[in-house]
């Protein structure tokens, strides 16, 4: 890992177009600003992890797709 | 499932899915034995397949907007539709979840597909389906 010391305003150019820019220093937290091309996608690690457990838990192998159908349609999500 | 899968029937993620990177590849699966679900299949080897319903049918005022960098991943012209498809997740005893957090979004007319993850949502990740 490459690792810097940076202050405030201080700034970190990854590749063709990626900024990450140190905006603010708490106690023990750092807020930091990103500018990226828009095709990349830029998240908080924790909620990339969390979208990636949820999609692991939501595949349906063949086998249990049918069954998963037949279930599902019973109990209609509300509706009015 | 056996179907001939046309070119111009085949949903592209650019980035994939998290967890499911490298399957960039997906055809949408509806049918009235299926609705209102809808099947999100991937169409490369070991790809993962996903059941997933609008997310507007599971909460009637469900709103969320893109930000221009889903936008321009998506390829979307303001105005015209996009199509919103939140995956399900069997818990068991008949139960099931609806990620309504981090919705497919999918773009008809480039074929091209996001899974959108906006920085912060009021919906759930795990919305219970059957009792909303």
């Amino acid at each position: 890992m490459l690792v810097f010391t940076r202050k405030i305003d201080d700034a970190i150019i990854i590749g063709d177009g990626i900024e990450i820019k140190v905006l603010r220093v708490g106690r023990d937290s750092v807020r930091i600003g990103v500018t990226a091309p828009a095709h990349v996608s830029v998240h908080r690690r924790e909620i990339y992890d969390q979208i990636r457990r949820a999609n692991t838990s939501a595949v349906a192998d063949s086998d249990a797709l049918d069954d998963i159908v037949a279930r599902l349609r019973r109990p209609m999500p509300v509706r009015t | 499932m056996t179907h001939a899968i046309a070119a111009d029937e085949v949903v592209t993620f650019a980035d994939g899915l998290p967890g499911f990177e490298s399957y960039r590849r997906f055809v949408l699966v509806a049918s009235p034995v299926l609705s209102p679900f809808t099947l999100v299949q991937g169409l490369d080897e070991g790809a993962p397949s996903f059941v997933a319903i609008d997310p507007q049918l599971v909460d009637r005022d469900y709103v969320t907007s893109l930000e221009t960098a889903d936008l321009a991943r998506l390829q979307a012209d303001a105005g015209r539709p996009l199509l919103w498809l939140a995956l399900i997740t069997p818990r068991g005893n008949g139960e099931a979840t609806v990620n309504l957090r981090a919705p497919l979004v999918i773009n008809p007319g480039t074929m091209r597909g996001i899974q959108f993850i906006p920085p912060d949502s009021p919906y759930r990740i795990d919305h219970p389906l059957a009792t909303a």
